[in-house]
């Protein structure tokens, strides 16, 4: 689910830089706007790594085999850093695997980290609002924000795909295209959602204070 | 971890690409990638991939070498657009068998591909010629974030750490028969998934304590003097913002005929 190089067409390029660069100004805002503004910096390179590295699994769904995208679960332990962090997976995935482009990192950042960004609110807020059943608020939280991080992800992918392809293709092939997208990907949003709450669960029960704000 | 075997793209040669000042050259390619990203005219085409296909023969590296990372991301982006050229546009090319080929479908799907290979290997160039770390000293004089920095460069150092990491644990997994069955088992995954998380923030934070005493946080830690005294450095700047611009009005010329 990247853009890759030359498929969009350089003001969508321009303003996928535009938007990241604004994103990661405000998330670096609200990190240094903490005590200690460094402290937090190793341990978001080394979940960044981990992240990255914890896509590569091969998820078994037969007869083939899936990646999670986890953009949600970086939402939910990177909090502000999610953004960053994601940015620089799709940096290093467009380097070293060619996944995505350079030209189109900042759009594939946006389609990424603001589902992230969106992850980590529904999973603080989630928790806080089913905190008198913690183990079921937390479950439910993860789920929602694994889930609908992905759901938004492809959504935004799909417009962005369609909508700025160089050619006039009709609308309803347009509408259809984004829809049949959407539904190919129902399956991969139930998945990352289960996942992203049985890792919240996991992480609780081991080292609860990943899960921290 | 055989994927993370290909991190280091890096490849030494006694080229001017690679002898060029990293801030001029990251400059340069950047102005050209989005020249290039705004190429929608077919009669581009050729010089786009001419221009491209100069610089790489000015690098000195392998054919071979580009192919090698063309391959995999060309054919997804062949799968999302090879239907271009028979649902995009109204000229009709060609009729048969239930399928029409369509003139402006053909011409988006060339101009996508040729956009594809030029800005990848602009992109590979850029990467192939220049070490990881320099490249990254330069965005930092050139203003990008510290914090963004920092992170990059440990995430770099520690991703081959952690892809070792995985392939332990997973080769334990499979002597302990997990994977035996094509099952769809979430629980073990997630939990090994987990394990890498908590190990990477456990060693965070040691690398956190180490990084204090050595003064993380408290200097200035990147020289940004690494001006090659040249004047060619600039001059091949200011070619290279050239061709971007020409391709830039050639563009917008053409749309205008």
């Amino acid at each position: 689910m990247h853009i890759a190089d030359g498929m969009v067409s350089a003001p969508v390029c321009l303003v996928g830089y535009g938007l990241t660069g604004l994103t990661t100004w405000l998330s670096l805002k609200q990190i240094n706007h903490t005590a200690e503004p460094t402290q937090g910096v190793p341990k978001a390179a080394l979940l960044t790594a981990a992240f990255f590295v914890a896509s590569l699994i091969h998820i078994p769904v037969p007869p083939a085999s899936v990646h999670l995208v986890l953009n949600g679960l970086m939402g939910v332990v990177l909090g502000y850093y999610a953004f960053p962090a994601v940015l620089i997976g799709l940096f290093f995935q467009a380097v070293m695997f060619g996944h995505g482009g350079l030209s189109t990192l900042g759009i594939n950042a946006v389609i990424m980290g603001l589902p992230a960004l969106v992850a980590a609110q529904i999973f603080r807020r989630g928790r806080r609002l089913l905190q008198r059943a913690p183990r079921w608020g937390l479950g439910c939280s993860a789920f929602g924000a694994g889930a609908i991080a992905l759901a938004l992800s492809v959504l935004l992918f799909s417009s962005i795909v369609v909508l700025s392809l160089p050619a006039n293709l009709d609308a309803t092939i347009e509408r259809a295209a984004i829809l049949t997208l959407g539904l190919a990907h129902i399956p991969l949003i139930f998945l990352e959602g289960i996942f992203t709450a049985l890792l919240a669960l996991f992480l609780d029960r081991v080292k609860p204070e990943l899960l921290k704000d | 971890m055989g994927l993370l075997s290909k991190v280091e793209i890096y490849r030494p040669r006694p080229s001017p690409l690679h002898w060029w000042e990293p801030r001029y050259k990251l400059m340069g390619f950047v102005a050209l990638i989005l020249a290039f990203a705004n190429v929608r005219d077919w009669r581009l085409i050729l010089p786009m991939l001419a221009i491209t296909a100069a610089l790489y023969r000015l690098a000195q590296l392998p054919l071979l070498f580009l192919l090698q990372r063309l391959r995999y991301p060309g054919l997804i982006l062949l799968g999302l657009v090879a239907a271009l050229p028979f649902v995009a546009g109204e000229t009709i090319l060609w009729q048969g068998g239930g399928l029409t080929l369509r003139q402006e479908g053909c011409l988006a799907l060339l101009l996508i591909s040729a956009r594809f290979i030029s800005i990848m290997t602009l992109g590979l160039l850029l990467l192939a010629t220049t070490p990881f770390v320099t490249l990254m000293r330069s965005l930092r004089s050139l203003g990008l974030p510290s914090l963004l920095v920092d992170m990059t460069l440990l995430t770099y150092r520690y991703l081959f750490d952690l892809g070792e990491t995985l392939h332990t644990m997973q080769t334990a997994l499979r002597l302990r028969g997990f994977g035996q069955q094509q099952r769809l088992r979430l629980g073990p995954l997630a939990a090994l998934a987990g394990s890498l998380l908590i190990r990477s923030y456990e060693q965070s934070e040691q690398v956190y304590r180490a990084m204090r005493l050595r003064g993380y946080g408290s200097l200035q830690r990147f020289s940004t003097s690494t001006e090659r005294r040249s004047p060619w450095h600039w001059l091949g700047f200011i070619a290279i913002l050239l061709t971007a611009l020409g391709f830039l009005s050639a563009n917008f010329w053409l749309s205008e005929l």
